[in-house]
């Protein structure tokens, strides 16, 4: 019920904000300990090696070196990983790439532990390595791992598009590769770690998942879970790559060993080095459609370059064949996706999770069925749209809130204007413009699992509310959006409302912040915690205020006969009472999301409980002289379900554009050469376009006051938009991302595009 | 090692004389932007910082009767906002304004851009391009040298261990078509895939009288493109002409830097790039 | 002549006097940070490329981790401490909070630096000029526009109009 009171819907003041406007010392590198440690981690220099010996001797007399570790030190399970567990804290007789931790140091200053890295000897046996994921799977390639290099396979299948390619009007095959991506978060790993007073080792790390950070660090210490404290610190985003364990498992060693306070902050230069990349992936897909444009089949061969540990590879070779179709009706298909070891440095999650890439595979796709009919590309994706009734290549029955057509509707008027005028504006002598749509869906939460999610809240004597909820918010946003979530339950402020987030000593398992699954997954616990609460707060109100329930309401902290707002009792009065009849004042919340795991053969299931959709215009301008691109104006509706927070909502769709647009035309980390930010580039100021978000709200039953997910949605439209407004203006297409100067070069060459226009 | 000592000089005496001493185990340090890089990567080891970023004698902008004089001191930030460059060295402007960021603006200098010698280093096209010559100066000994010359491979600068760059000194536009261009990978905090700058004079026909190009990030160093430019004395730029001298630079380039995987965009680019700076001539 | 391997100096810091000696090669960002405790200032990359160490120097925005510490001496320096408290925000800061400029907040105290340094030049920026001032500040959550409209908002409060 939408009133003048509604919480939901509105842009409140960001929970945190002003600390971190005031620069308080909140990250994890800020923490003040008493004369901590410093840790340095030495990673492998070779690509696959035995490790025959490390000689410590000469790097622990350097002085202030406390202690050198290695794998031998680790009392627990050497083995971590957040989906499959084949990842060493540190190196176990075998280096799988460069960048794998082999030592660990403890020194009193950076200094001395800078100093012992470079006296590390390392007795290497050089092993045969592998990086392209088609040669590791060669018979005779290099094992990177025992058991083999195919980690998984994931195949949807449907009808026989085979049968069906003859009885299209068009058909189109065409392969498609993307590269490793970094993160690049502004705040390089770091973590910092103590002792408390009871002997609990206490770890405040930058983290996107505290509670799984736990489960690691006790699993490596061989320890009882009480005896370890995750504590997320302020997060400087994570996109992904703060799922894994960073520096949670190193500090938690040190302090295990050495019982003292330790810091561990990678340099940037570290955190490209040993920490997550995206999955690399080659797509082939062949896709065919009716004379009228409708698609009758599709076939997709998917290989994702998972590097040398499994990390979130599993979940991007579900994720990227489920999305494959795009947000479309297709009959046949028939997908297929590998994820396959490599001596390359790990690929885990990036925002996303493989969607980025066969999105920039569909909608190229389509734009290119769409011109081999000669129909408009905005009315080629119409046409073909998922809708409620539609069912989806995993046989899921769509029910409700698939908002993809209201996006194409949202985004029709500008993509008309923009092709009838500012495409022939261009007054500059060597610039082309280009028009270009992308469009996606996006299943919330983990693919075809139980992801669930716990929340509780508690009231204290004085009748005081906290809600204490393990999701990490790493700069989306979510402590607030679940405080407007209780707080409308409950009839409070927001600002009444105190929060406990991510400390493993008061938290539980909210899972992990990633998926976009927080708003829907744990905003669902969040209000059933509430809800229980409010609940018993209404039933105690009937007893106090002699009103049946259906007649209160919960309003600035009082139960209120709705027919005399006078007569009402404060929760105090109620926390009082409760107490005194000893009722806990403890209510939980549980979410889980109703899937059906994937059938390993056909993929039949349903995958996720609600999707996301989108639709993005682009417009662009390139040099056809130097291969530059301008992304002067992207157009961005995002069906949410219900935007809890719109003006964050609409920061998840600017900063997801400004990924896209790096995704697009600039990002690529290349292990054999990306060091530093001097070499990989993210977008400036300077190199955003224009962004017009569009919030459309088709409400999902299931979801918190109807709401989804934006969180990765924000950036995947964005790369295919201007993939396809790069082929606008040039007549040519790419099919590798990123469309750097190098391949837009070509293209425009090819295109005959390469020479300055007479204009007037 | 050990970590470096660190002197600042109040006069530009005492600078060259500590340099006369230690000359040899000394790196100047002005805005630090790329001594403080090296230094944190270990790629420089040095006994001895010397500040000379607060030398009055390095600073200064002024039209002299020798040309554009620029101290080797000013800030890039100081150079991009500066009338006396805007009339005079209109390609200098744009050399500064895609330079590094803001902050690194604010502090970087044109001597330690030079000093650098960097294949890309940003300002070298435009200096090049108006003839620019430098002043440097040891203990009792002062030498002119063309700002090309300091170049004298990737990251080898001529400046001898004993002496300061004080100033450079340009030949003013004087009304003549001074651009620079730069290709990067995006629109700040960009290193340049390709620069270059021009400095042209036409007669009234149209045809170059003459004109100077200067390449950037396509060579081992910062030069000018001499074949080009005699190429074009005495032509009237045409679009054929235009095209035939972006296909020599190209040629050019090639010849003496030899092949490379960057060689497939950067021969077309160059082309490119030179068509459209000097699409402002050609319309007319 | 200063020299040394440890060098004294002296520099105002938010409005405070401050004497120290420092490192020949240490970074202003290492002393704001380790010998002075204001945390406020971040490192993001270590090189000059992200930003997020911005201070202001006498007037100018500057990063931090490219300036060696003994060429702080003499200077008037502001770090994002010296902006605004808790019980006064700055408008800037205001601002960035009535925008949504804020998300993770790594880059929040630098962009607030170079903000400042713009206005203190140019109280009445355009929005091309805002764009520009912060094109040394990298942003990986909000994509800018959120913050650029808050530091045009926070100009015009700063200048007294409304």
């Amino acid at each position: 019920m939408k009133t003048d009171r509604s919480i939901i819907g509105k842009s409140i003041p960001r929970i945190g904000a002003i600390e971190r406007l005031l620069g308080k010392p909140l990250f994890s590198a800020d923490m003040e300990l008493e004369d901590p440690l410093v840790l340095k981690v030495l990673p492998s220099d070779r690509h696959h090696a035995r490790i025959v010996r490390i000689d410590t001797n000469d790097a622990t007399r350097v002085e202030g070196v406390v202690r050198i570790f290695t794998a031998q030190d680790i009392p627990g399970k050497n083995l971590t990983g957040i989906i499959n567990k084949d990842r060493p804290l540190l190196a176990e007789g075998e280096v799988r790439s460069k960048g794998d931790p082999v030592a660990l140091v403890a020194a009193e200053t950076v200094m001395a532990a800078e100093a012992a890295l470079r006296k590390i000897r390392v007795t290497y046996e050089d092993l045969s390595s592998v990086h392209d994921p088609e040669e590791a799977l060669e018979p005779d390639a290099p094992k990177v791992h025992e058991k083999g290099n195919l980690l998984f396979t994931r195949k949807i299948k449907r009808g026989n598009p085979e049968s069906v390619y003859e009885k299209c009007a068009v058909v189109v095959e065409k392969t498609y590769r993307t590269s490793f991506l970094e993160h690049t978060y502004l705040e390089p790993d770091a973590g910092a770690g103590f002792v408390e007073a009871g002997e609990r080792l206490v770890i405040a790390a930058s983290t996107q998942n505290p509670h799984y950070d736990h489960s690691e660090v006790v699993s490596l210490l061989g320890v009882a879970p009480e005896q370890v404290r995750i504590i997320q610190a302020a997060t400087g985003g994570g996109f992904g790559s703060k799922l894994d364990l960073n520096v949670q498992g190193f500090i938690g060693l040190a302090l295990h060993h050495l019982k003292r306070p330790v810091v561990c902050t990678f340099t940037r230069e570290e955190s490209y080095r040993m920490t997550a990349k995206r999955h690399p992936l080659k797509m082939t897909l062949k896709t065919g459609a009716d004379k009228n444009g409708r698609l009758m089949a599709m076939t997709a061969k998917l290989i994702c370059d998972t590097g040398a540990y499994g990390s979130y590879g599993l979940a991007v070779a579900s994720r990227a064949p489920v999305h494959a179709t795009g947000p479309y009706e297709v009959d046949h298909v028939d997908v297929e996706c590998l994820c396959v070891y490599t001596n390359n440095p790990f690929a885990g999650a990036m925002r996303g999770f493989g969607v980025p890439q066969t999105a920039f595979a569909h909608e190229s796709q389509m734009d290119l069925l769409a011109e081999a009919l000669h129909m408009d590309p905005l009315e080629i994706r119409r046409i073909n749209a998922l809708k409620a009734g539609s069912q989806t290549a995993t046989c899921q029955l769509l029910k409700d809130s698939v908002g993809i057509a209201q996006c194409f509707e949202a985004v029709g008027p500008h993509y008309e204007k923009a092709l009838k005028e500012w495409v022939h504006g261009e007054t500059d002598p060597s610039k082309e413009r280009g028009v270009g749509l992308g469009a996606m869906w996006y299943g919330i939460g983990n693919t075809g699992v139980q992801n669930p999610s716990t929340a509780h809240m508690e009231m204290d004597r004085e009748g005081r509310l906290t809600l204490y909820t393990g999701c990490a918010d790493i700069g989306q946003g979510s402590t607030t959006v679940l405080s407007q979530i209780a707080a409308q339950v409950l009839g409070i402020s927001p600002e009444d409302l105190e929060t406990v987030v991510g400390d493993t000593a008061f938290t539980s398992n909210a899972g992990a912040t990633s998926a976009s699954r927080q708003t829907y997954i744990s905003g669902n616990a969040v209000k059933e915690a509430a809800e229980n609460l409010a609940d018993v707060l209404l039933t105690e109100g009937v007893d106090l205020l002699k009103r049946p329930k259906s007649d209160l309401m919960l309003e600035d902290g009082y139960v209120v006969d709705k027919k005399d707002f006078q007569h009402r009792v404060p929760f105090s009065k109620i926390a009082a009472r409760a107490s005194r009849k000893g009722i806990p004042l403890r209510w939980q919340g549980y979410f889980d999301p109703e899937t059906v795991p994937l059938d390993p053969e056909t993929g039949e299931g349903v995958p996720y409980a609600t999707y996301a959709y989108a639709c993005h215009v682009a417009l662009v301008r390139v040099d056809v002289l130097t291969g530059e691109v301008t992304v002067h104006k992207i157009i961005a509706a995002h069906d949410v379900g219900r935007a809890i927070h719109p003006a964050g909502v609409e920061g998840q769709i600017r900063g997801g554009v400004a990924m896209g647009v790096g995704f697009a035309i600039m990002e690529e980390y290349d292990p054999s050469s990306t060091e530093s930010m001097k070499d990989y580039h993210i977008p400036t100021s300077s190199d955003m376009p224009e962004v017009v978000p569009i919030i459309i709200e088709s409400p999902e039953p299931t979801g918190p006051f109807g709401a989804k997910g934006v969180g990765e949605p924000a950036l995947i439209p964005t790369a295919p938009a201007i993939v396809n407004g790069i082929a606008n203006a040039l007549g040519a297409r790419i099919y590798h991302l990123p469309a750097n100067l190098e391949r837009v070069l070509g293209a425009s060459i090819q295109s005959g595009k390469f020479t300055l226009k007479e204009v007037a | 090692m050990t970590r470096p000592a660190y002197a600042r000089p109040e006069t530009l005496d005492e600078a060259l004389l500590f340099l006369k001493r230690h000359g040899d185990e000394t790196r100047p340090l002005a805005g630090g932007t790329d001594v403080m890089v090296d230094l944190r990567s270990g790629k420089l080891k040095t006994p001895y910082l010397l500040d000379i970023s607060r030398l009055p004698d390095l600073q200064g902008i002024a039209l002299t009767e020798e040309g554009l004089s620029i101290g080797a001191g000013v800030t890039i930030s100081e150079i991009y906002t500066s009338p006396l460059v805007a009339e005079h060295a209109p390609s200098l402007i744009k050399s500064c304004a895609f330079f590094g960021s803001p902050q690194i603006r604010n502090v970087a200098t044109m001597g330690g851009n030079v000093g650098n010698a960097s294949p890309s280093a940003d300002t070298a096209p435009s200096l090049i391009a108006h003839g620019a010559k430098a002043v440097l100066a040891g203990k009792n000994v002062e030498r002119t040298v063309a700002v090309e010359d300091l170049f004298v491979g990737p990251y080898r600068s001529g400046i001898k261990n004993d002496e300061l760059l004080l100033r450079f000194i340009l030949e003013p536009a004087e009304g003549r078509f001074s651009d620079f261009q730069k290709i990067g990978r995006r629109k700040a905090l960009a290193i340049s895939r390709m620069s270059m700058a021009v400095l042209a004079d036409q007669e009234q026909g149209g045809a170059f009288r003459s004109i100077r190009v200067a390449l950037g990030s396509g060579t081992p160093t910062p030069m000018r493109m001499e074949k080009v430019e005699s190429f074009f004395k005495g032509k009237r730029p045409d679009r054929q002409t235009l095209e035939a001298g972006a296909g020599l630079m190209a040629q050019e380039m090639v010849r003496i830097t030899g092949r490379r995987p960057s060689t497939v965009y950067k021969e077309k680019a160059i082309q490119g790039l030179f068509m459209r700076m000097l699409y402002p001539i050609w319309k007319k | 002549m200063k020299a040394g391997r440890m060098i004294p100096i002296r520099f105002t810091l938010n409005g405070e006097k401050r004497n120290l000696e420092v490192g020949a090669a240490e970074t202003a960002l290492y002393v704001i940070r380790e010998r002075l405790f204001q945390k406020g200032t971040k490192e993001g990359c270590g090189i000059g490329e992200c930003g997020a160490c911005t201070i202001v120097v006498d007037g100018k925005s500057v990063n931090a981790c490219l300036m060696a510490a003994p060429q702080l001496d003499g200077r008037v320096v502001m770090t994002v401490e010296g902006l605004g408290d808790k019980e006064k925000l700055h408008p800037l800061q205001e601002a960035f909070l009535d925008h949504h400029g804020v998300q993770c907040g790594f880059c929040t105290p630098g962009l607030l630096m170079s903000a400042q340094a713009l206005i203190t030049k140019t109280p009445h920026p355009t929005e091309e000029q805002v764009v520009e001032a912060v094109s040394g500040n990298l942003c990986r959550c909000t994509g800018y526009q959120q913050i650029v409209d808050a530091i045009g908002d926070g100009a015009k409060k700063t200048g007294g109009e409304e």
